[in-house]
């Protein structure tokens, strides 16, 4: 059977099946395609229990879905409407699980300017309430871990190993954790700057200070990407982060 | 001239205006159609009224008490008005009883009647058991002081309010346009005591708009939400169905926030019901040639007078839920007003 208007049905609401046998009769051919209910089932309401019972999601409570917040709020405003803590709100109030995870790719845009808690008229803890949202939603695998989070990971890496960072190993190090082709040279298997993958924006943004800077520091840097120095004694302080990590549970390696 | 006044009703408008004339030293008959004193509030159980919080016996028990023990004021149970003779300050009024009397001024404290849920099919009020109204759920914690679900007695887990049923509804004609007030109020309060007394149960409160308007914001719309834990959705409930499967209602509506239709499971459905003016309203209204709202049939007020418990007849004044929805404490003053002013019409004087 066709759809028409496909273009009026969303994607992931049409079922169609090669065979299809509903009470044992065998509906194939004509008959195999499904359009599934926009409608709303049923409310999960747990998970709003699990975003008070944090400390930053009580104020949730206080929400009466004026919209103070999203007005004043500039991701909504010149970024994308999608981005809309008012209604994120709402949708956790009542547990609309699929429709918080339609939102997950910009859910972590808040740029914590705060407009929204200084402006609430209720005093809902606007920004603190959002990443409790966020944090329960990570927790049950709703959404990925906040993007930047992942880059402080590998500076802490970088910092752990070496007693210091290094810009050219953090640059390409990240470039290549971002899935680029990183060319190194056969011996010492460093990066070749400018070659391989590298995106066109990062050439352009690298070029123009490159091009102003200092012999001498270039050459620093260079030398310092070849051989990488290591802060003094830093095995035994490695040790002793190493411990005091764990002690405090942080200690991800 | 007549020296006594006629007050139509026994609630708490007429009960208010009985007292403040009574205790003036003015000879005042109280008339009222049922065998008790105290109007829908007393007559139907109910609960906890707003927005005091306290019960019925305790805010109209006093006023009840102190008619009945008036010498001035004659109570008249069982007792309607047949018909009304002549202008003021001289009615002549005959009752049911039989009864003539000759009165300098009346007040009107005839009431209002609560919405049939029944006229709304699509809710299944009286279809599904489970499907009751808030008199219902008051007289629920009133009178078996427990909250269950009518088809099987067990606790409910989840409770929908459903707002404005009978109230701004065109669908009904144009008798229901006006909001009921006190609905969103009501709901606020009673979804805070099944909270307060059951809190497991989930309480869910489907509006348009949330109208607890003036100081009400806070006890009955705040308060429910901050402490309480009331669930406000937004969307009005259109058609109410069963689930034989489960043994649960669904609760049919667009969520008009997330924009998409929904049919949610609900174990106890509570239809918030609108004010429409009681039958003895428009009877009185007739007899005593009173104007009435064209849509609603609600006494209205004099258009010269900017007070609304001057009628459009001289002498005649009319207080309570018989000119619109109103709560209990405002109607116990439109009592009290309208008792002192048809104190003053007669021309009765406070003796120094």
């Amino acid at each position: 059977m066709a759809i028409h208007e496909r273009s009026l049905v969303e994607p992931e609401r049409i079922l169609r099946k090669e065979r299809l046998v509903i009470d044992g009769v065998d509906v194939s051919g004509d008959w195999n395609l499904i359009i599934l209910p926009r409608t709303i089932e049923d409310y999960d309401l747990s998970f709003y229990d699990e975003v008070i019972a944090q400390p930053e999601g009580k104020t949730i409570v206080n929400c009466y879905q004026c919209s103070y917040c999203t007005a004043s709020c500039p991701v909504h405003n010149y970024w994308d409407e999608r981005y809309n803590p008012r209604h994120f709100i709402y949708l956790a109030r009542l547990g609309l699980i699929d429709e918080l995870q339609k939102r997950a790719d910009v859910m972590w845009r808040c740029v914590s300017c705060h407009k929204c808690t200084h402006r609430c008229p209720k005093g809902v803890l606007v920004e603190e309430v959002l990443k409790a949202i966020l944090r329960v939603m990570a927790k049950r695998g709703l959404i990925e871990e906040y993007p930047s989070k992942k880059f402080d990971k590998f500076f802490m890496d970088t910092v752990y190993e070496y007693g210091r960072i290094e810009d050219g190993e953090l640059l390409f190090g990240w470039i290549e954790k971002q899935g680029y082709k990183v060319v190194k040279d056969p011996i010492l298997k460093k990066p070749i700057p400018f070659m391989g993958g590298v995106p066109e924006w990062l050439k352009q943004l690298a070029a123009k200070p490159i091009k102003n800077m200092n012999i001498g520091f270039l050459l620093l840097n260079a030398k310092h990407m070849l051989f990488h120095p290591r802060t003094k004694n830093w095995n035994r302080f490695k040790q002793v982060l190493r411990k005091v990590m764990e002690e405090e549970g942080v200690f991800t390696h | 001239m007549a020296k006594s006044v006629l007050v139509i009703g026994g609630g708490p408008a007429g009960l208010a205006a009985a007292r403040t004339l009574g205790k003036l030293g003015i000879h005042t008959i109280l008339i009222e159609k049922e065998q008790k004193l105290g109007g829908r509030p007393i007559l139907e159980d109910y609960h906890t009224l707003i927005p005091r919080k306290m019960t019925p016996q305790q805010v109209i028990g006093p006023f009840i008490d102190e008619v009945q023990n008036l010498p001035t004021v004659d109570v008249k149970l069982g007792t309607e008005l047949e018909s009304c003779e002549g202008e003021a300050p001289n009615f002549k009024v005959r009752l049911s009883n039989g009864e003539e009397h000759e009165v300098g001024a009346i007040v009107v404290a005839t009431g209002f009647q609560h919405f049939d849920a029944r006229r709304k099919g699509e809710l299944g009020y009286g279809i599904y058991p489970d499907v009751i109204t808030n008199l219902e759920l008051e007289q629920m914690f009133s009178r078996e002081g427990k909250l269950y679900r009518p088809s099987n007695g067990e606790v409910p887990k989840r409770v929908a309010f459903v707002f404005c049923v009978g109230s701004r509804d065109r669908q009904l004609g144009v008798t229901n346009v006006h909001c009921c007030r006190y609905g969103c109020a009501l709901s606020g309060l009673q979804g805070s005591e099944i909270r307060e007394k059951y809190p497991d149960v989930d309480v869910f409160c489907y509006y348009m708009d949330v109208r607890t308007y003036g100081t009400w914001e806070y006890p009955f719309y705040w308060a429910p939400q901050e402490k309480y834990g009331v669930r406000y959705v937004r969307g009005r409930i259109a058609e109410i169905t069963y689930n034989p499967a489960d043994g649960r209602l669904r609760v049919k509506h667009e969520d008009t926030i997330v924009q998409r239709p929904a049919e949610v499971p609900m174990d106890l459905v509570v239809l918030v019901l609108g004010m429409e003016p009681s039958e003895g309203t428009k009877k009185v209204a007739k007899i005593l040639g009173l104007a009435q709202d064209p849509d609603s049939q609600f006494l209205v007020p004099s258009e010269e007078s900017g007070s609304n418990i001057i009628s459009n007849r001289p002498g005649i004044f009319i207080a309570g839920a018989c000119k619109g929805p109103i709560d209990i404490e405002s109607s116990l003053a439109e009592g009290e007003a309208a008792g002192a002013e048809a104190a003053t019409f007669i021309g009765a004087k406070v003796s120094a």
